[in-house]
């Protein structure tokens, strides 16, 4: 095949992943949050309300494509699309399995969080554009508290790639053959958990939307397939944040205890899969969990108690992974 | 300790999950209704289909929102006949003061809930029409000549 065949082949997969994802991952939050609560969650459309997405992206597609008077029209235009496609390019990086992945880079851990942090632009100028109250407060908490959990998120980060001595995903999951990150990084990977909700804008750290405050946000005015758009980009960051954290802390395809299992490695795609919908479901069993907190004890959360706390744990450890092979030395000796 | 809170809160939540739904699927599942329970009001009968209301129009005195309406007729040869029972189902409140008022246990509040109708007027019931009203004295005498 040729090189374009490839590519298109490649960006072709991405797509489907991603609307296949967002189709889930609506079902999957229905019923998730609807068992939370002792519901049933959508049963109607279709064999266990299965087709309750379909219908839903059927109403979004005709409807019609609403734009206000007043808005500032060709950012209102454009910020969907600011939002999903950084959305939709952090699957670039992934890695799947030993081979499968969409492309390799040396950095790409760096890669996806750099797009996931385009994010936040798009969600402002959503809120802006809009020229509505709700949406512009909504496009503000949005910037606020993105670009405060990115630290954090970043910085814990950090620990799993020093110890792994790679931005690669796939170095990083070879690295966790033997011990899962999450164990000797368990600081970093409650940092990186809190951190992942707030950057997915999940409920409790959902202040952009706020559906009890702010209607929906930045998403106010937008209505058919734009709001889609948005919506989707959110489901997508979901699965980003957890795929990116099973990678990470939860050896990507790794089994315990069946690390260098041949069989295993065959279903490595799979399991990750399975790994990451645990992770999603983690984020929405907080969702149904936890009530929305206010918006400046969630800054000052994230300023006073998260970057501290990943700043000294990135310098412990440092030091420990430095020091590792002199006592490990000692030990053998 | 920081955090154990959030932490109860998660397993309120997975065992709230883990104890199965209690949703009742309304159309086809159905609680059934206390005994007590007041929807609207309906006629008594008595065994050969006769109803129980004398039209001593308590009832109708009693009713704070004036919903019910006797409209009665004196027989020739002496007696009541009810010409219409009215019952103005979208006013009522179902506050069972009627049932309560009336001394020959002639009316009662049903079981009856679905009450939506497709039109306005659906909601105003004539309950009895064109029937003799019950007479005590009557049957009084129809027990002596028996």
């Amino acid at each position: 095949m040729s090189t374009a065949a490839v590519v298109a082949v490649r960006i072709a997969a991405m797509i489907a992943l991603l609307l296949a994802n967002g189709v889930v991952l609506i079902y999957m939050l229905r019923k998730v949050l609807g068992h939370l609560h002792r519901r049933i969650g959508p049963n109607r459309v279709g064999p266990f309300g299965l087709l309750q997405t379909t219908a839903d992206v059927v109403k979004l597609l005709t409807k019609e494509d609403l734009m206000p008077d007043s808005a500032d029209k060709p950012l209102f235009w454009i910020a969907p699309f600011v939002v999903f496609v950084p959305s939709f390019l952090a699957y670039l990086p992934l890695a799947f399995g030993p081979t499968l992945a969409i492309t390799r880079t040396d950095t790409g851990l760096l890669l996806g969080l750099a797009l996931l942090s385009l994010i936040p632009i798009g969600v402002v100028m959503a809120g802006w554009a809009s020229n509505s109250k709700w949406s512009l407060v909504g496009g503000m908490r949005a910037a606020g508290q993105q670009i405060a959990y990115e630290v954090p998120l970043l910085l814990s980060v950090l620990g799993p790639v020093m110890m792994a001595g790679s931005l690669d995903f796939s170095h990083i999951v070879e690295a966790q053959k033997n011990v899962w990150f999450v164990f000797p990084q368990f600081v970093a990977f409650v940092v990186y958990a809190i951190a992942a909700q707030a950057d997915a804008q999940q409920t409790p750290f959902d202040m952009a939307e706020a559906e009890s405050e702010l209607i929906a946000g930045y998403a106010n005015e937008y209505g058919g397939m734009r709001f889609g758009f948005l919506f989707l980009a959110e489901f997508s960051n979901m699965f980003i944040v957890s795929a990116i954290g099973t990678t990470l802390f939860f050896g990507g395809w790794y089994l315990p205890f069946l690390s260098g299992n041949a069989i295993a490695l065959q279903f490595a795609p799979v399991i990750f899969m399975i790994k990451v919908y645990m992770g999603i479901f983690v984020m929405m069993w907080a969702r149904g969990s936890l009530p929305r907190i206010r918006v400046d004890q969630l800054l000052s959360f994230a300023w006073k108690g998260l970057i501290p706390v990943s700043l000294a744990w990135v310098v412990i450890s440092a030091v420990a992974v430095r020091l590792w092979p002199f006592f490990a030395g000692l030990v053998s000796r | 300790m920081w955090g154990t809170g959030i932490l109860k809160g998660f397993v309120i939540t997975m065992r709230n999950m883990l104890r199965g739904t209690i949703t009742v699927q309304y159309p086809e599942q159905r609680l059934e209704l206390p005994e007590r329970a007041r929807w609207t009001v309906t006629h008594r009968f008595n065994e050969d289909g006769t109803p129980k209301c004398t039209a001593c129009l308590i009832c109708v005195k009693e009713c704070p929102d004036h919903v019910l309406r006797i409209d009665v007729s004196t027989k020739e040869e002496g007696g009541k006949h009810i010409d219409r029972y009215v019952y103005e189902l979208g006013a009522c409140m179902m506050c069972g003061l009627c049932v309560e008022a009336c001394p020959f246990d002639a009316i009662e509040m049903s079981h009856e809930y679905e009450l939506a109708t497709r039109s306005h007027d659906d909601l105003t019931r004539v309950l009895l029409a064109d029937v003799d009203a019950a007479s005590l004295r009557r049957a009084k005498k129809e027990d002596a000549d028996a």
